[in-house]
């Protein structure tokens, strides 16, 4: 159990509106189990559907530290746990020799280098740790992240266990670009974060692009829809259609009617040129 | 509350029927759920449930039949029971006569268009190498060396020269000699082999080309000492050990007593996804250069195979198709199968025999640099 005071799954999206990200109930479900349980959360998902923003509004609404982790082809254990600073302690231990007196222990907290996963444990008030896209890892990083996300504790050979004092609320995101070990997803709560549907898309562009006609916006998420029914190389996610929305909306302060602007900036919204050609192909009646 | 549980210990054992898997601490997440938090209505259940008990965004639609069944008051389609179901949509093979006897062996060539119903649990001889064939498989050894990718190994070792200074020993020399760094230590991570992992279609259609498939498959293993080889026609089986004897003839002469399938009827979609349902075999596939050798002339259904192919795509590090087929220029990727699958692939190419597939190996380092899954890019502008 996480202590917070948050309370209730409408309690929770009050304070996510309020920070203008709109969730669903399933995700608000799923976020206020994660702290009830106090269990990681595993997000998968197109990409653009505010996995990332997801771990980033929840620290706001908590009041804690964001902590980031983020994952590439190649990052071990040193990255995400912690390193020696040892051009630190070769200065102490030059700056005893000058000073004539003892070198005393290199090996102690001083010289420690936080890396994400460290600074995780030792963040007194609880942090939320963002692991994100740990699908792009090794699957052996994987295997290790298990053993931390277990117990939230850190061994270091030198100085011992750490343990963190209050449990951090861990949220790890995933675009599915490979399958991750079922061990891990065994420890986690699992939710999958689908394209907002068209009343809740007008609520996110209403925010995120004020000032957006309610006619464009209607026609711009109705739009969007036809565009993602598409087989396309890359479907656009929450992130492009605000883009575009944007992007529309400078044009159009600048006098160019509305459709023609949407039809100009599509480049906003889709980022290969065989997705644009197919869309041009398309009546999008904008 | 007695019977609200019965109800839902039902509920978990209805869901565990499907097929969708539950491990005992997602069990007891769900249940301390409803503790910590009651649900207010179903749907708050739903979302609990479905929260704390499924891991993948596959088993949703199975979650949802049985959820609305327990909770909504839905019936479960009950599936109608085929002829069989085990088979997934495919035509059974025959079981034998009680004296293990196959009736009616039709052994005529087939004409292409269906699945021979038989299981042809017969036993193929393979010719010994040519001694052109063994300079090939020579050449290829030498290529395999060169285009594998690699990884860099997870932990650093010593070296001469190196990315990174090893500023732990130099600070421990350092400290001995008394705070003056007399020299650098130096630290890289060494490249190691990734994972290969080869499947190789040895069913009828194949029949021409098998034997140097097999003869490649053989190099492969001998090659690299992460490599995995599997053979499939109308089942699955394992040949690494086999095929890891100096001598490819020898490889090839025991895979002949092993392989029981070549070929038979093909069913690329079952065997992929036979692979697919054991989770050692998966292992072999995670991070791994995951080569299939097949026709793709699926004869069951091409759904099946679009879906393996897509969950091996995803466990893999580069997933690249080599087709026979694909050697004539002509060649289209337009049959179900292949298009089911071509949305998935990073490369699709042909290779039928010791040349065209030491062409193809020296491509792998390109392959491995473009990014995923482009091999539609290649195939829909020619």
């Amino acid at each position: 159990m996480i202590a917070t005071d948050v309370d209730s799954v409408d309690e929770l999206g009050r304070r996510f509106a309020q920070q203008r990200y709109f969730a669903d109930e399933g995700l608000l479900t799923a976020v206020h189990l994660a702290l009830v349980l106090g269990r990681p959360l595993v997000l998968e998902g197109e990409p653009g559907v505010g996995k990332t923003e997801l771990a980033k509004v929840l620290a706001v609404v908590l009041g804690r530290e964001l902590i980031r982790l983020q994952c590439y082809e190649g990052l071990d254990a040193g990255q995400a746990l912690y390193e020696w600073d040892y051009p630190k302690q070769l200065l102490a231990v030059r700056v005893a020799e000058a000073e004539g007196r003892e070198v005393g222990e290199l090996y102690d907290e001083r010289f420690l280098l936080e890396r994400p996963l460290l600074r995780t444990v030792r963040a007194a008030e609880g942090a939320v740790l963002l692991i994100d896209e740990i699908d792009r890892s090794d699957s052996e990083f994987e295997a290790f992240l298990l053993e931390f996300l277990s117990d939230f504790q850190i061994t270091i050979p030198e100085i011992g266990t750490l343990r963190a004092a209050r449990p951090p609320v861990v949220v790890l995101t995933s675009n599915r670009t490979r399958e991750l070990h079922d061990a891990l997803k065994r420890r986690c709560l699992y939710h999958w974060i689908p394209f907002p549907d068209a009343a809740r898309e007008r609520e996110i562009l209403r925010a995120r692009a004020p000032g957006l006609d309610d006619a464009a916006a209607a026609a711009l998420v109705e739009a969007i829809k036809r565009v993602r029914s598409e087989r396309l190389l890359k479907r656009p996610g929450i992130a492009e259609t605000i883009d575009w929305a944007q992007g529309a909306q400078t044009l159009a302060a600048d006098g160019v009617p509305w459709p023609a602007a949407l039809r100009r900036s599509l480049g906003l919204l889709l980022k290969e040129q065989e997705d644009v050609e197919r869309v041009e192909a398309l009546d999008l009646r904008l | 509350m007695l019977v609200a549980r019965d109800h839902l210990h039902a509920f978990l054992r209805a869901l565990e029927d499907t097929g969708v898997a539950i491990s005992p601490p997602k069990k007891a997440d769900f249940l301390m759920s409803l503790v910590a938090s009651p649900p207010e209505h179903v749907d708050a259940l739903y979302w609990r449930a479905r929260v704390t008990l499924v891991a993948t965004a596959e088993d949703f639609d199975a979650f949802d039949a049985v959820f609305d069944a327990y909770f909504r008051g839905g019936h479960i389609a009950v599936e109608e029971e085929t002829d069989a179901p085990e088979e997934g949509g495919e035509t059974a093979a025959p079981r034998g006569d009680d004296d293990g006897a196959l009736d009616a062996l039709d052994a005529r060539e087939g004409s292409g268009l269906h699945a021979s119903p038989l299981d042809l649990a017969n036993v193929r001889t393979f010719a010994p190498t040519s001694p052109e064939g063994r300079d090939e498989l020579r050449a290829l050894a030498g290529e395999l060396d060169r285009a594998l990718p690699q990884i860099a190994a997870r932990r650093s070792a010593r070296a001469r020269r190196g990315p990174r200074l090893d500023v732990r020993r130099v600070l421990a020399a350092a400290n001995r000699a008394g705070g003056e760094i007399v020299r650098f230590h130096w630290l890289r991570r060494p490249p190691r082999p990734r994972r290969v992992l080869l499947l190789i279609d040895v069913s009828g259609s194949q029949r021409a080309c098998s034997a140097d498939l097999l003869r490649f498959a053989h190099e492969a293993v001998r090659a690299t000492d992460r490599a995995e080889a599997f053979t499939f026609g109308t089942r699955l089986t394992r040949v690494t050990a086999e095929l890891d004897t100096p001598d490819v003839d020898a490889a090839l002469a025991s895979l002949s007593a092993c392989v029981m399938d070549a070929d038979g009827g093909t069913r690329i979609g079952v065997a992929l996804q036979e692979f697919l349902a054991n989770g050692r075999y998966v292992a072999l596939a995670r991070g791994a250069l995951v080569i299939v050798l097949s026709d793709g002339l699926e004869r069951g259904d091409p759904a099946a195979m679009g879906d393996a192919a897509r969950r091996l795509s995803r466990l893999a590090h580069r997933l690249v198709w080599w087709s026979p087929l694909a050697c004539d220029p002509a060649y289209r990727p337009v049959t179900r199968g292949m298009r089911a699958i071509l949305g998935e692939l990073d490369a699709l190419a042909g290779a039928r025999d010791l040349p065209s597939l030491l062409e193809e190996v020296r491509r792998l380092p390109e392959t491995s640099a473009r990014p995923r899954r482009t091999a539609s890019r290649a195939w829909s502008t020619t």
